[in-house]
């Protein structure tokens, strides 16, 4: 019965797209697939911008402080089976701005990445790739079995599964505070 | 006849999708792109169904399933029911149930969507309940099949209220430029915001059955000539899926002020008219 269901995954996977803090080259690269020229819709691709409803994470920038709080709760609002696509060289490792005080170096550090699509920006041929190679691994992944992201290693004493727990205490720990310094005079 | 309209009521969802499917199509190739497939709406259908469900609480799912049934419900009373006036009181119903769902949950773009979808109904109903008035005032019957069987072509005496009701089909439909209850991107979906899995599935199929709903209404408009009636729905359809294309989104104010200040007074007119003139 679910064997017949899984057949229809390809054929319509739903995309949720966030920026954490890229300076807007692989969005732009992510909308022109959408566009005309490329048209991903033909494959039954939408961008649906709504965590509950989506399939395809796809993720571009370093992860600023500010974003990985907000990150981790969209991954983690995203219903089973779900896949992750890391788009362009600063969701990968960081690209030109590794190392900097401001960023986490890529987004495999917070969420487990299925797909890691190179490019600074990312060509909207490899990005068609790249969501083609996601719908593959998406294909085989459990509907039962709850991914969680992979700093809630970090986090002591979670024995829960339920997620609105998993999202507060993950917010809490990596929300950014903001500390303003002040002149001394 | 019965036989036929009991038929085609049942089979209102999958009719529904594949006109769906079809508006995808068309809308792709208006903007001259290939498009998916016109039975894509059924594999999104299939693909929802594999998908866990994350339920927020129970009283919100059951809102998005009672969305989906009494939609269905007013297409029955629509198509053999003994008024066409009790359909849209309830698909009234319908509507006011997706919205309790939405006012249910705390996500603030819900709440919005769901107020959104308060002022849609308050902007397309009344102009609804005209047509019914009209359709009874030209062919003297509140019955579908009365309707059908007569021999006056309703569309031949009320031209100002056909046009009225033309431009409530995007309003009904949340296209744009009266897409303020969906408001891709801006407040995403809205009141279905969040539903997911079989509940989204719910809410996703309901919305095929407005199709259906804002179809036969328009249909009916062609009397007994059913070749005409064939013909204005897929004007209609032709018409909203270009004015979705070619126009962006209004706000909120101006669509009150168009359907209260613009469509219900010309449909107001041409019903008086009508009647007087008899």
């Amino acid at each position: 019965m679910f064997g017949f269901f899984k057949k229809f995954r390809k054929k319509s996977p739903w995309i949720l797209h966030y920026n954490t803090g890229s300076c807007n080259g692989c969005d732009i690269e992510i909308m022109a697939c959408l566009g005309p020229k490329y048209d991903l819709e033909r494959f039954g691709i939408i961008n649906k911008g709504n965590p509950k409803q989506a399939d395809i994470l796809l993720v571009t920038g370093p992860v600023t402080k500010r974003a990985r709080a907000r990150l981790l709760r969209l991954y983690m609002q995203m219903p089973e089976p779900k896949v992750v696509v890391a788009v362009g060289a600063c969701a990968c490792t960081g690209g030109v701005f590794r190392h900097m005080y401001n960023v986490e170096n890529g987004i495999d550090r917070f969420i487990p990445v299925d797909v890691y699509i190179p490019g600074c920006a990312a060509r909207p041929e490899n990005i068609i790739e790249g969501i083609k190679k996601a719908i593959e691994i998406w294909e085989r992944k459990q509907k039962e079995k709850v991914e969680v992201p992979k700093v809630l290693k970090e986090i002591p004493d979670v024995e829960t599964l339920d997620r609105r727990e998993i999202i507060s205490k993950l917010e809490e720990k990596y929300s950014e505070r903001l500390v303003i310094e002040e002149d001394e005079k | 006849m019965k036989g036929i309209l009991f038929t085609f009521a049942l089979l209102s969802p999958i009719i529904g999708g594949l006109i769906y499917g079809l508006e995808r199509k068309f809308k792709a190739r208006m903007q001259n792109r290939q498009g998916p497939p016109i039975l894509q709406p059924f594999y999104d259908f299939f693909k929802l169904t594999d998908k866990r469900a994350l339920q927020v609480h129970s009283f919100h799912s059951l809102m998005g399933i009672a969305f989906f049934v009494a939609a269905w419900f007013a297409v029955f009373a629509l198509l053999i029911g003994p008024n066409i006036l009790i359909a849209i009181f309830l698909h009234v119903l319908a509507l006011l149930f997706f919205t309790a769902g939405g006012f249910s949950v705390k996500s603030p773009y819900s709440v919005m969507g769901a107020l959104r979808e308060l002022a849609h109904i308050l902007a397309a109903e009344p102009i609804l309940v005209f047509a019914a008035i009209a359709l009874y005032l030209s062919t003297g019957s509140w019955n579908i099949e009365g309707i059908l069987t007569s021999n006056t072509v309703p569309i031949l005496q009320m031209p100002l209220l056909f046009c009225a009701l033309v431009l409530t089909v995007p309003i009904l439909l949340k296209r744009s430029p009266f897409d303020i209850s969906e408001a891709h991107q801006e407040i995403i979906g809205g009141a279905e915001i969040e539903y997911s899995g079989l509940f989204y599935e719910a809410v996703y199929t309901a919305k095929w059955l407005e199709y259906i709903f804002i179809g036969v209404i328009v249909f009916l408009f062609g009397g007994s000539n059913y070749l005409l009636g064939a013909l204005l729905v897929a004007a209609t359809f032709l018409f909203v899926w270009l004015l979705d294309n070619a126009t962006t989104r209004l706000t909120i104010h101006y669509m009150m002020k168009f359907a209260w200040g613009i469509l219900l007074p010309l449909a107001a007119f041409n019903i008086f008219w009508v009647a007087i003139w008899r």
